[in-house]
């Protein structure tokens, strides 16, 4: 009964489906002589032929489920949807009719809906190999290691049927290579190749991958490629497999050639429309994407990937276009800016500068001088970002750069507390040094980690800030060897294990920057461009072996954090007692907690920070000098709660030091630039400090952000104005402001001080 | 010279506060947490001082702690029912939590809860003309529906009985007493319609830049928020019967009908004309508005 509910919910949602949708090689997992003959018409690129043949198929007397792949192989899901109901009808015992029923949803992109029809399959036949094997699929997709669970016994039992094991070195071969696992890559597709042709079954994909294995050996014209389009001309696999192989190692202008010969070849893939239009949208080229992945939606309207692209796609009309500067011929690149309509007055001013100063700082550090305008991109809503990233809402990183094309989370897409926009722009900008630096050969580790070690030495704020999570892997000993540090961002073992591989990262660069200098970081890249590998890269620009680095690098660890790790226990232990001593309003105790756990780990400033916590207990306690002090310390050491930030400037606006309060304001931009009054005031100090050029920018931004008080913004701007002479301009916002309050008395004395200006009197 | 001349507190809106006499009634409710307790302190100290700007003291009382019963507010109400009439005003702040059972709205106070049906008769018998209720409780939406009546104003925190978790829109109302920005158009007085918008507006964003959902969106209802003053910004300013500054007070109010007029007219002019007639109206204005303060200055001396 169960069973039964769970395929009639499935059917439904089939139902509204109908276009063309790929129907891959399935390697034996239907066995009729009359459909594989009209199969092998199809493998071998006898289109006219093989679709003359499945419609046959269709009118005759074949059973239900070959009706079902002879409709799916035509493009009509509903009717291979239907065929396939009828056949589980007629025959409730086979587990092979559900596997390929399972198959067409996977094939749709309804991967939960398919796995529940495989494991219904596996219950009625509990070693089906082909069940395994779309199991084992679809988990290897989700990054699961259950996967292994269904494909070991594929691999260790002669026994299987013979397309089922093929498909399954087939798969480890894939996933090997996405892991740079070449030697297991390369022994799964001897394996496979074994089995493929003792079974003569088609080489396609087995030519594919190897294609893609020459590719990521360097070998861009394989001599598969040629084997296969001999085999079947129309089978665009060959170019977009190997192209999926590029994408994951960044290269993706070569991907979108590699795409763009697929669909050359084979029109109806759908899927290489798809990431032809992605890519091409990271390649920054809009129109062309949107015909692509258009077309792909039309080949496969199931496809969530193509939906919401297009979806975001629409939402462009939204955003604001930015080239600073406008007009060419300055003599620099100018900087395109695609902002959202509602935010782009408040972020760009501030955008733009930290745009140019990396690009000043990273032009001179890196020795690379950028050769196309930089795109920055910065989305409200966090999953806006998400599908510009991957297509698919849901992932957890704040930003993505594509090469010159950066894609981030905008200030207002998360909490202030929990987001340093400033320092992520700065982070993405790193990466496009790197990437461009390199033709996108840059490991992932060495991109990441000269982000992160420039957002510690150069970013908006400054500072080596580690999370208490990573300590806790430090002090577990978990840092990868450097070799293998790529691993820890593709394949993590461990919940915690990419962000523990950032800051591993950011280390490794800390090191070899400190300890062998910022040339060797840069000839690192430069080893990276001409096709070295880590360990390569590590002999020939440090002189030494990877291992001896390592042995290196863990003692730089031990120096710089060890006396932290060896504290880490107690430091948590008074980290948790300190809350319940806020709550009792236990001041005293607070304070010397707070002051204990600075002592500890002083570059903590979490949100939780003790920082915060000792200022707040010194301010309670009267002591408002220590409270200033504890927030000024924490500020210093990167601490970033806007809150906070705000509570200092203020103290330090009071206490006269106005040029500190200053720089403090510059922070809270850095991570909450959408606050009028934190704008007004800092222009205000600013307009004291006789800086009304830098004034008139923060009131602008205040007045942009359509404030509750307009007629005091416009008076601001009025003042910034006159202040810098332009008595026309302030004239006009003093209008504005009296439109609003005719009685605004500031403003009225102001007004009557410009017309006498003017006036000469 | 000292001015000798009977000293009335003034309104610098001259038509946006009647000289009727205003009665404050701030209500206290019980915290249940030291935390709300400590917030509702405040905040009806706010108020008892914002209140201390629009009228006299003896006309502000404060039921706080243990007397803020339900039968020391009906007997507030009783007191003051005899000694006010229609012209009058009335302001009564309930700050506190509230609940709402689908049937019948309560605000928590030590004894009995006053409920939404003893609010209805205690303003429905109260004579004053104009009466501003203002509940920044929990479920405060709730008294919505039953008590709107033509010489009555409702501020509420809620939008309906429903939304039942403890609200931050008092803060921001009582925030808005002595804010410079909640006085939008700068004539130093926060209307209850001005402390209102502010306090809407910080409510949402508060919501929305900390990734929020709503749980609380404020209503308003009634005629008389933007006439009705709640707090003076700066310092009282003393008035004279001084003949001259009585003549540019004349003159004030003349400018002032004049740019509503010509607000009124803009749609039918050009963007020059009109910026041209308001420049010249406003320089019009700031210049007797000089003159104000020096004559001023000069009873002052």
């Amino acid at each position: 009964m169960k069973l039964r509910l769970a395929i009639l919910a499935l059917l439904s949602i089939l139902a509204a489906g109908g276009e063309s949708l790929a129907r891959d090689i399935h390697y034996g997992a239907i066995d009729n002589a009359d459909l594989l003959r009209c199969d092998r018409l199809t493998w071998t690129g006898k289109l006219s032929e093989s679709r003359a043949c499945y419609q046959q198929l269709l009118v005759g007397n074949a059973a239900a489920e070959i009706k079902a792949e002879a409709a799916w192989a035509l493009g009509d899901l509903q009717s291979a949807n239907a065929q396939f109901r009828v056949a589980a009808g007629q025959r409730p015992d086979s587990a092979a009719i559900r596997v390929r029923w399972g198959d067409l949803f996977a094939a749709s992109h309804q991967d939960g809906e398919a796995m529940n029809i495989y494991r219904e399959a596996l219950e009625l036949d509990a070693v089906n190999p082909f069940a395994r094997l779309g199991a084992a699929r679809l988990l290897v997709g989700g990054f699961d290691d259950e996967a292994n669970a269904f494909l070991e016994p594929l691999l260790a039992d002669q026994s299987v049927a013979a397309g089922a094991r093929a498909a399954a070195w087939l798969l480890v071969a894939r996933v090997s290579l996405e892991n740079s696992n070449y030697a297991r890559a390369e022994e799964a597709l001897d394996a496979a190749e074994t089995l493929l042709r003792d079974n003569d079954w088609p080489l396609l994909e087995l030519y594919a991958l190897r294609a893609a294995a020459d590719l990521l050996d360097n070998v861009t014209e394989s001599r598969y490629t040629q084997l296969s389009l001999q085999e079947n001309p129309g089978f665009g696999d060959i170019y977009a497999i190997p192209a999926h192989f590029y994408v994951i190692t960044r290269r993706y202008r070569e991907a979108i050639d590699l795409y763009q010969k697929a669909v050359d070849i084979q029109p109806g893939h759908a899927e290489a429309h798809e990431e032809l239009g992605v890519n091409l949208l990271r390649d920054n080229q809009m129109s062309r994407a949107r015909m692509h992945l258009e077309t792909a939606y039309k080949e496969d309207p199931f496809s969530p990937k193509a939906v919401n692209t297009l979806r975001l796609l629409d939402s462009f009309e939204d955003f604001d276009l930015i080239s600073d500067p406008d007009t060419p011929g300055t003599g620099i690149l100018p900087v395109l800016f695609r902002l959202h309509r509602d935010e782009s007055a408040a972020i760009l001013p501030y955008a733009l500068e930290l745009a140019r100063d990396s690009i000043r700082e990273f032009t001179a550090r890196y020795g690379f001088e950028l050769t196309e305008p930089v795109v920055i991109e910065m989305y409200p809503d966090h999953e806006d970002f998400a599908v510009r990233t991957a297509g698919m809402p849901g992932i957890g990183i704040l930003g993505a750069t594509f090469g010159y094309v950066v894609a981030m989370d905008s200030p207002s897409a998360r909490p202030p507390e929990q987001f340093q926009w400033g320092t992520t722009l700065w982070h993405e900008m790193a990466h496009v040094f790197t990437l461009e630096a390199t033709n996108h050969l840059v490991p992932r580790w060495f991109s990441e980690g000269v982000s992160v070690f420039e957002e510690w030495r150069s970013g908006p704020n400054q500072g080596v800030r580690i999370p208490l999570s990573v300590y806790t892997a430090m002090a577990d000993d978990r840092f990868l060897p450097v070799a293998e540090l790529d691993e820890g961002f593709i394949r993590p073992t461990y919940e915690e294990q990419v962000i523990v591989s950032y800051m591993q990262a950011g280390l490794v660069c800390q090191h070899i920057d400190e300890e062998y200098g910022t040339d060797k970081l840069r000839a690192m890249l430069y080893a990276f461009r001409d096709g070295m590998q880590t360990g390569a890269a590590i002999e020939a620009v440090l002189e030494m072996s990877p291992a001896t680095f390592d042995k290196n690098f863990k003692r730089f660890v031990e120096i710089e954090h060890g006396e932290i790790l060896a504290s880490l226990d107690e430091w948590q232990r008074t980290q948790q007692s300190i809350a319940g001593h806020i709550a009792a309003s236990e001041w005293a105790s607070i304070v010397e907690l707070a002051k204990h756990l600075i002592e500890i780990l002083p570059q903590y400033v979490e949100p939780d920070s003790p920082y915060i916590a000792l200022a707040k207990a010194q301010e309670e306690m009267g002591n408002h000098e220590a409270a200033m002090r504890a927030l000024e310390t924490y500020w210093r050491q990167g601490g970033y709660s806007p809150a906070s930030l705000l509570k200092l400037a203020g103290w330090l606006r009071e206490a006269g030091r106005s040029i500190d309060a200053i720089e403090v304001y510059k922070s809270v931009n850095m991570v909450d630039p959408f606050g009028e009054e934190s704008h007004a005031a800092f222009g205000e100090l600013l307009l004291e400090q006789d800086r009304a050029e830098e004034a008139l920018r923060e009131f602008a931004i205040a007045l942009a952000l359509n404030p509750h008080d307009k007629a005091s913004a416009y008076y601001r701007m009025a003042m910034a104005q006159h202040a810098l002479g332009n008595n026309e301009q302030s004239q006009a916002q003093l209008l504005l402001a009296l439109d609003v309050a005719p009685n605004y008395r500031p403003a009225q004395r102001l007004l009557l001080e410009v017309m006498r200006t003017e006036n000469g009197n | 010279m000292k001015l000798r001349l009977p000293l009335l507190l003034l309104s610098l809106s001259w038509s946006a506060v009647t000289s009727a006499d205003l009665h404050v009634v701030v209500v206290e409710g019980l915290g249940g947490e030291a935390r709300y307790s400590e917030q509702f302190a405040e905040q009806v100290t706010a108020i008892a001082n914002a209140a201390a700007t629009m009228t006299s003291s003896d006309r502000v009382t404060l039921l706080r702690s243990d007397a803020a019963t339900r039968d020391a507010v009906f007997s507030y109400f009783d007191e003051l029912n005899a000694s006010v009439d229609e012209d009058d005003r009335i302001a009564v702040y309930l700050v506190g939590h509230g609940s709402y059972d689908d049937h019948q709205y309560k605000f928590n106070v030590p004894g009995p809860d006053l409920t939404g049906e003893d609010l209805q008769e205690l303003l429905d018998a109260n004579p004053a003309g104009t009466q501003l209720l203002i509940n920044t409780s929990s479920a405060s939406g709730a008294l919505q529906e039953h008590m709107t009546d033509g010489r009555r104003t409702l501020i509420l925190a809620t939008k309906s009985g429903v939304e039942r978790h403890a609200t931050r829109f008092g803060s921001y109302f009582t925030a808005a007493l002595s804010a410079g920005s909640a006085d939008l158009d700068k004539n130093n007085i926060v209307t209850a319609a001005e402390a209102f918008q502010f306090a809407e507006r910080q409510v949402a964003d508060y919501y929305e830049r900390n990734g929020q959902l709503a749980t609380e969106h404020p209503g308003m209802a009634g005629d008389n928020a933007t006439r009705f003053g709640l707090a003076r910004l700066g310092a009282n300013v003393p008035v004279s019967n001084d003949t001259q500054l009585r003549e540019l007070f004349t003159r004030r109010d003349a400018i002032n009908a004049s740019i509503e007029d010509l607000r009124l007219r803009r749609d039918a002019m050009t963007a020059d004309e009109y910026q041209n007639e308001l420049l010249q109206s406003m320089l019009e204005l700031a210049i007797l508005e000089d003159e104000i303060e020096q004559r001023e200055a000069q009873l002052q001396e």
